[in-house]
């Protein structure tokens, strides 16, 4: 009905009107812009700008010691630092052929497993805040302000932690630790539940979500899409699965999939995420060894052998890839990352075209992007 | 010459008159806002398990004069490009009509500026004028967003417009009158809620959609067009913006309590004192819209007029015809009540067939695609080894 | 409509919580506006802020000797610091052959990473408690010597600090098992700086 109107209007003399969403639009995540032609409500096209938030992280780590680049990561994609330290410092194990002791395997996963669930909860904010639904972002920040407490007990910082080393861990885990997360668990397990209720089968959001943004499964692998936005078109394609990294494969957890590859699958999926999440850090709790959490290497400064190494993981956002070249120094000679969001976004044009206004925002929701991973 | 005299003093002392109670209700108005800015505030940190503001006075209670004072010293910025002349005299269109429905709505028997014998359709008149003044905003102030949001206004607020008259038309038909104060003294033994929820159902969704409250708030919509028609306004013209708008918000509930839920008739009080159990009512239905804006996200423009024209319009049609034949056949009240609550249910119904229907579907459809590929897992590791890449 | 009733509900048990129980921590005060009591942000016992240097209370000194390893190591490279001869060591009442002499940390620049106080090993830089140092000026979060031996004078007393090496030391003599990692990285870890007077 509307096409057939605006095929004629457009007949008669261009009307599209262009429309510039961003850098600074309350529902870009971040300093992202958007050139968007439309007709009427109507988007005819649409043009991605990205690199505001250009830091040159890739570069600046030739110049930083080994450790230091850990820093550098988790400024990265700044919403799951703990799962983008962990890429790296399997990195430079992969290259030096470290094993790391048990214990650390351990709580690497547990953190990075919580990191994986607050990322969620605040994809899940920030959709409700794109579909206009104020309340499951202050209850998925409240949940994230807890995790973010025993973050902080454990690693000294809420967001930027530096925690994880190359062959280990900077600490073990506090005395409390045990105390704080068997605490943390039910409530967060709460306030997931409350989230999903308000929102995932809500009438206006399944209206809002479903059938808007649609990518077949062929398209998504083409464009190389991965994580929940790949896993949405019914690809159970997952790094912890199809190519046990840490010690992930000692679980027992499914991967969600969804079937339309839509707004709402991807969303639905991530929804299961979290609960799959729980069950690996509860598991992980039950599993947990004793021991080192460090390995011989100490505090000694890292020269990896000569050689390059790729290693990939499996972020909130999809498939993390670090390339690292080392020439034998204190320095790494390359450190290339192949970004989740950055591949997910490419997507966007794609699922945009022919959508309305409204859903422009709620794609770009839906694909989660971190802008500080896209532009780097 | 002389005969004219008595006419025109008799003329200055009426419009003296009008004068003072329009000063009065201006006040008692900008007082509701006030007091609904900090409801709003408060409701919705209660709500979220926040506290609101709580710096301002006990309880926050004098944030709103702050935010006040903040809005009327804050600059007031003019774009280059706007048409001066709407940009300036938009907030004025929308502020006067949100203000003159309130000429005659009464809040207890007498307290009324006038009592109009036509005062339902006076009110449905003036409602719709102020639409004008946001069609004008949006475009005089030259930006994109500013124009969608206008006209996003200009459909949504006019769509949303036939389902309130037609169900203040049911009302009236009940009452027999258009006059505010009949029609709450019909509703002495019982508020017209009970016989018909459809009509109040209607009225209340479509009242929201008219001022823009969650979750229709598709014409200032935050994440997508950043305030539409506001989007250039600053200081104390955005807040000519919001004044209006919380008025409107009060009318709409104002009208839903004097129209279903039987106005200021109330036990225990005496009759200079009704108007508490306005009053309450009012900023119950209030608390309710603030809940319902706590708990749901928007729609979209295509599927908000989609629920006008094809939910909103028929159904108040539908009030209408069972009114009617309640009036013609002169059945007894239960009868109304339930055909009302028939198409209430039924409506309920579609909706939930048509929107969860899917979701469980794909929920069954999920489970069977994890035990296929539990299974597909089984037969892959059994092998030995873990697959590489899909 | 089903759910959305459902969210209706949710939302109003949540009220009625949020009437009992909001989970709103005030900051920096609570009270109304004339009654006003502090209400620091808790932090945990390991939160990092600002980077502090510790003062040795039994020879009366800093620990820092201005062997510039965190320096090196900062990956922001916002410290400076400059070496003198020890006065008390002349006395004898020191072990330390240098001592620092002017420190600067320029706390706009730092990322509160932790590493240079990894990296020390002299005990003499700890993680402090300090997080709310915002100034009116430009650069008036360049904090000198005084200024990082007061908010690490403050740490040590909050915390009733012991110094790592001491620490660990207490602990492999709690443990008595011939660990055989210790002495390595204490060896590993002195490596890259060199000794501080060479
Ligand atoms: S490493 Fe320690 S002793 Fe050396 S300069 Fe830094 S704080 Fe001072
Ligand atoms: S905490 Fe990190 S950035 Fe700050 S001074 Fe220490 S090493 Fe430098």
């Amino acid at each position: 009905m509307a096409d057939a109107s605006s095929e004629t209007i457009r007949s008669g003399e261009p009307i599209e009107m262009l429309l510039n969403m961003g850098p600074q639009h309350p529902s870009t995540h971040g300093v992202f812009r958007m050139v968007l032609w439309v007709d009427g409500e109507k988007i005819v096209d649409l043009e991605p700008h990205i690199g505001y938030l250009h830091r040159g992280s890739e570069k600046l780590c030739e110049g930083e010691q080994y450790h230091q680049v850990i820093t550098l990561f988790d400024r990265m994609d700044y919403i799951s630092n703990f799962n983008n330290e962990l890429v790296y410092c399997q990195a430079v194990e992969k290259l030096m052929g470290l094993t790391v002791p048990e214990r650390a395997e351990y709580v690497r996963v547990i953190l990075c497993e919580l990191n994986r669930i607050i990322s969620h909860l605040l994809y899940v904010a920030a959709i409700g805040l794109d579909a206009g639904a104020m309340t499951p972002s202050l209850i998925c920040f409240r949940a994230r302000e807890r995790v973010q407490t025993v973050f902080e007990a454990v690693s000294g910082a809420r967001m930027m932690h530096n925690y994880f080393r190359v062959g280990g861990l900077k600490e073990d885990l506090p005395e409390n630790f045990e105390d704080m997360i068997g605490e943390l668990l039910p409530l967060l397990r709460d306030d997931v539940e409350e989230s999903d209720k308000l929102l995932t089968f809500n009438e206006i959001f399944l209206a809002r979500m479903k059938d808007v943004g649609t990518i077949s499964a062929d398209d998504a692998l083409d464009y190389g899409l991965t994580g929940p936005c790949l896993r949405a078109c019914g690809i159970d394609y997952d790094v912890r699965k199809a190519e046990p990294y840490s010690v992930y494969d000692r679980f027992d957890f499914d991967i969600p999939i969804g079937l339309d590859g839509d707004c709402w699958d991807r969303h639905y999926v991530r929804m299961q995420e979290m609960y799959e999440s729980l069950r690996i850090i509860e598991q992980a709790l039950a599993q947990m060894p004793s021991g080192p959490v460090t390995s011989s290497l100490g505090r000694r400064l890292i020269r990896p052998p000569r050689g390059d190494v790729y290693v990939r993981a499996e972020n909130p956002r999809g498939e993390i890839g670090v390339y690292l070249v080392s020439d034998g120094t204190d320095k790494p000679y390359r450190v290339k990352v192949r970004p989740p969001s950055f591949c997910n976004l490419s997507a966007l044009k794609h699922m945009v075209k022919g959508a309305w206004l409204a859903d422009a925002v709620v794609i770009l929701g839906s694909l989660d992007i971190v802008l500080g991973e896209v532009d780097r | 010459m002389t005969a004219a005299i008595p006419v025109l003093a008799i003329g200055l002392l009426d419009v003296m008159w009008i004068a003072i109670g329009l000063f009065v209700l201006f006040g008692a108005l900008s007082f509701v806002v006030l007091s609904l800015t900090w409801l709003e505030r408060k409701t919705l940190g209660r709500l979220q398990r926040r506290l609101g503001p709580t710096r301002t006075g006990p309880m926050g209670i004098i944030q709103p004069l702050a935010d006040g004072l903040k809005l009327i010293l804050k600059e007031d910025i003019v774009p280059s490009s706007s048409e001066r002349a709407i940009f300036w005299s938009a907030p004025v269109l929308v502020i006067v009509p949100a203000f003159m429905i309130w000429v005659t709505i009464p809040a207890s028997h007498d307290a009324v500026l006038r009592n109009l014998d036509l005062g339902l359709l006076y009110i449905v008149a003036f409602a719709v004028v102020g639409i004008l003044g946001l069609v004008l905003a949006g475009w005089g102030s030259a930006n994109k967003y500013g124009t969608l949001g206008g006209l996003r206004a200009a459909a949504q607020l006019i769509s949303y417009e036939i389902p309130v008259i037609m169900v203040v038309i049911s009302v009236a038909m009940l009452a027999g009158s258009l006059n505010m104060r009949e029609i709450v003294a019909a509703q002495s033994a019982y508020p017209y809620a009970l016989i018909q929820p459809l009509g109040l159902v209607i009225f209340f969704i479509a009242g929201l959609a008219e001022v823009g409250r969650t979750p229709f708030d598709i014409y200032f919509a935050e994440s997508e067009i950043v305030g539409g028609p506001f989007v250039e306004y600053s200081g104390a013209h955005w807040s000519v913006f919001f004044l209006a708008e919380y008025i409107n918000t009060f009318a709409i509930a104002a009208l839903t309590v004097l129209l279903f839920l039987g106005g200021w008739s109330g036990p225990f009080l005496s009759e200079n004192w009704v108007i508490v159990w306005f009053l309450l009512k009012v900023y119950a239905v209030i608390l309710v819209i603030f809940w319902i804006r706590g708990t749901f996200p928007r729609l979209r423009i295509d599927q908000l007029m989609a629920f006008a024209w094809k939910v909103m319009v028929p159904l108040s049609f539908f009030t209408i015809l069972i009114t009617a034949i309640y009036k013609f056949y002169e059945w007894p009240a239960w009868s109304l009540t339930l055909m009302s609550a028939a198409g209430l249910l039924a409506v309920g119904y579609a909706i939930y067939r048509r929107m969860v229907g899917p979701a469980h579907r794909v929920a069954q459809v999920r489970a069977r695609q994890k035990a296929l590929r539990e299974a597909r897992l089984a037969s892959t590791q059994s092998p030995g080894g873990t697959t590489n890449v899909v | 409509m089903l759910y959305s009733l459902k969210g209706l509900l949710l939302t109003l048990v949540s009220t009625f919580h949020g009437l009992r129980q909001p989970v709103t921590r005030q900051y920096p005060a609570t009270g109304t506006l004339w009654k006003r009591r502090p209400a620091p942000t808790p932090v945990q016992p390991r939160f990092m802020g600002f980077p502090a240097l510790t003062w040795d209370g039994i020879v009366d000194e800093p620990y820092c000797t201005s062997c510039m390893v965190c320096i090196r190591q900062c990956p922001t490279q916002c410290m400076s610091a400059t070496m003198k001869d020890n006065p008390l060591n002349q006395d004898g009442r020191s072990s330390r052959k240098k001592i620092v002499e002017t420190f600067e940390i320029n706390l706009n620049r730092c990322i509160l990473c932790g590493i240079c106080v990894e990296v020390c090993n002299f005990d003499a830089i700890v993680m402090s408690h300090e997080h709310e140092m915002s100034t009116f000026q430009r650069n008036g979060d360049r904090v000198d010597l005084p200024a990082l031996l007061e908010i690490g004078m403050k740490f040590q007393a909050k915390t009733s600090w012991i110094p790592p090496t001491e620490l660990a030391k207490l602990a492999e003599k709690n443990q008595s098992g011939g660990d055989s990692q210790d002495p390595e990285v204490a060896a590993a870890s002195k490596e890259p700086d060199g000794e501080p007077d060479g």
